[in-house]
């Protein structure tokens, strides 16, 4: 991740969704780990282009899986994420750590 | 429509309008978590949902080539190509006119076959290029339309939806084109996405 590059809101869900799925997941999942945990209702489509985004930054690969009849004969895609995408969480998390220190007093006057 | 089987409209939707890399595997988790919906809570509410994620996933899909890359080169494809294919146009329109006097029927139902035609073709050249130029070519065409309706340049009378065919027919079979060719293919090729 280039330096005072932040992950987008919803790059920085999905990586943790990853995260919390053992590192790989397939799109539906990672939708579903999202909406479970934060009640958000996320479009399958936005996981996809999120995800294909992160792929283009090195932050996860994918790999094609075998076609099943329960998919109506489709392959699913797995997401995994990379050394590269562990490293950005860090990052991102430590800024918006460092930008947050100190500030709980404030925060309840806003 | 069976239990385990999603709205075949909505099914449509996406199979034309979602790009090749991510046909399938969006198409099968929708699938899949359809026919877990349908049986846990009921096959309407699991339509209604499908609905909801064809709905809001399309736009999506086919707007990303434009958020990931650079759109100053999609804008730059889309404009020549529809320099292209107003050309394209222009010289089939002087053609069509020496043959059918301008203001005839004939020349009315030509000069539409002749827009659908220089659309499609425009759509699929921008496609095969660049995905995210058909979205501003589709543009171009609305905003010509809408221009040409709005200065009243055409000065045979015709009905109000005549000329709104034109202002929503272009930018859809500009959209439309690379999608059913790309289908076709993959069918001629005996693929499935």
């Amino acid at each position: 991740m280039k330096r005072g590059e932040l992950l987008g809101s919803l790059e920085h869900i999905i990586l943790l969704a990853l995260l919390r799925l053992d590192g790989s997941a397939h799109g539906m999942m990672v939708r579903r780990e999202i909406e479970e945990r934060t009640g958000r209702n996320v479009s399958i489509g936005a996981v996809y282009a999120t995800l294909e985004r992160l792929e283009t930054k090195g932050f996860v690969s994918s790999s094609i899986g075998e076609p099943t009849p329960e998919r109506g004969g489709r392959a699913k895609r797995l997401f995994r994420l990379q050394a590269a995408g562990r490293r950005a969480l860090q990052v991102s998390e430590q800024t918006i750590r460092s930008m947050t220190a100190g500030l709980s007093d404030r925060r309840v006057a806003i | 429509m069976s239990r385990s089987s999603p709205p075949a409209l909505a099914c449509w939707l996406l199979e034309y309008f979602l790009p090749v890399p991510h046909r399938g595997p969006i198409m099968g988790d929708l699938i899949e978590e359809y026919a877990l919906r349908a049986e846990s809570t009921s096959p309407s509410a699991a339509s209604r949902w499908f609905w909801n994620q064809a709905f809001r996933s399309v736009p999506l899909m086919i707007s990303s080539p434009l958020r990931a890359g650079n759109w100053h080169t999609s804008i730059a494809i889309a404009l020549t190509v529809y320099i292209g294919v107003a050309s394209f146009k222009l010289a089939v329109g002087a053609m069509v006119s020496r043959l059918v006097a301008p203001g005839q029927t004939g020349h009315i139902v030509f000069n539409a076959v002749e827009f659908l035609m220089a659309t499609a073709i425009g759509g699929w050249i921008a496609a095969r290029i660049r995905r995210g130029a058909t979205i501003f070519l589709a543009l171009f065409v609305m905003f010509t339309v809408a221009i040409l309706i709005e200065l009243k340049i055409c000065t045979i009378p015709t009905p109000w939806w005549y000329q709104f065919g034109f202002l929503s027919l272009g930018p859809m079979v500009v959209l439309v084109t690379p999608a059913i060719i790309e289908r076709l293919t993959l069918k001629a090729e005996g693929r499935t996405s």
